[in-house]
């Protein structure tokens, strides 16, 4: 696939604290906030049917369990190389939404790092960036 | 650069921990606050757990050094130095981390095991959510804000000064109610992409938003730090 252009969040999983405590593996059964993994929102037919990206206008590949992406943080060229471990975000919630460092700009919600992936190429508290992503 | 010094990160952390830096300068000084910037850290595999990355909640605090466990049990030391940078709702300072603290810790792990920080968030959250409703200043600023609308529309003067200050924005997270308390001169929203602004009366019930905040810990209530959301 041609590399995306998008925005990236982050999202804990696995055993956890606070209000991560309710979340679990993810739908790959293996997530973990401490692990290089990422949520995808076309993981599995089931999946896409609930993030629909398409309605943002990506037409994302189905991608399994395992499969690596390449996120990189278009606020500073850090990349990061992760592998599927949940189904998300839910795109089409955010279509339109915008997060720009200057002039590099990403619309809608793409993909959702845990926080061991997401703190090394940006910091957590900054929450959104705009990103590009491609087959790892 | 002086020949045979290291004044990357890495080095900077490593000296600062083992003890072998005279002094640290501040984060900033040399470098991006950001951890991205930190390590020239071995590539971790994808899928794999990152050994430079640490959390879990926080059970002693002896001077510079974060003692924690793990959510898999796993025990922690976090060393800390003048120059990793904490975030608790907004930029501090070790002397706000509290036993019971949730945390997230980047660093370099050090060869006793022990994690050199670069980075310590402290209790920060990050969630998707459906806003089920609002409390106090912001809902009363919300609704002030919509009479005002409602006023222009049909030609009268408009209401003006509107702003929340303060007040609760109620969250559906994974079917949970969380309560995300709108903290006066901190809690900032950012409208389609707009710059942050500290008025969140814009926020609308019934709208997803992404929400960055300081988890109160053991409750199901959080401070807002930052609000994403369209208008």
């Amino acid at each position: 696939m041609a590399a995306a252009i998008g925005e990236v969040s982050w999202f804990c999983c696995g055993t956890a604290w606070g209000p991560c405590g309710t979340t679990a593996h993810g739908a790959c059964g293996t997530c973990n906030s401490g692990s290089r993994q990422h949520a995808w929102p076309n993981a599995s037919t089931a999946c896409f049917n609930i993030t629909r990206p398409d309605l943002c206008g990506f037409g994302f590949s189905q991608r399994g369990c395992g499969f690596v992406h390449a996120t990189t943080n278009l606020c500073n060229g850090a990349v990061v190389r992760t592998s599927i471990a949940d189904c998300g975000p839910n795109t089409h919630l955010f279509c339109g939404e915008r997060t720009c460092c200057g002039s590099a700009c990403g619309t809608a919600r793409i993909i959702d790092l845990t926080p061991s992936a997401y703190s090394a190429i940006a910091s957590l508290s900054t929450g959104l960036r705009p990103c590009s992503v491609d087959v790892g | 650069m002086v020949p045979g010094t290291d004044l990357s990160r890495r080095g900077v952390l490593s000296a600062a921990v083992l003890g072998t830096a005279a002094s640290l300068v501040g984060a900033g000084a040399i470098g991006s606050l950001a951890p991205a910037a930190a390590f020239g850290a071995p590539a971790v595999l994808p899928g794999e757990p990152d050994p430079n990355f640490a959390e879990g909640r926080v059970t002693s605090i002896d001077g510079s050094l974060i003692r924690a466990t793990g959510s898999d049990g796993t025990l922690h030391r976090i060393q800390t130095t003048s120059a990793t940078s904490f975030w608790k709702l907004t930029p501090s300072t070790i002397e706000s981390v509290a036993t019971g603290d949730g945390f997230y810790a980047r660093g370099l792990r050090m060869p006793d095991g022990s994690l050199a920080a670069d980075a310590v968030w402290v209790n920060i959250v990050s969630l998707d959510a459906h806003v089920a409703t609002l409390r106090g200043p912001v809902a009363r600023a919300n609704a002030a804000r919509a009479n005002a609308a409602r006023a222009n529309a049909a030609g009268a003067d408009a209401a003006g000064g509107v702003r929340a200050d303060g007040g609760q924005v109620h969250l559906d997270h994974r079917g949970s109610r969380i309560v995300g308390h709108v903290v006066p001169g901190v809690s900032a929203a950012v409208y389609n992409g707009a710059p942050a602004v500290n008025d969140l009366s814009l926020v609308r019930v019934g709208t997803h938003v992404h929400v960055i905040g300081a988890w109160h810990p053991d409750t199901n209530e959080m401070d807002i730090a930052t609000l994403y959301t369209a208008v």
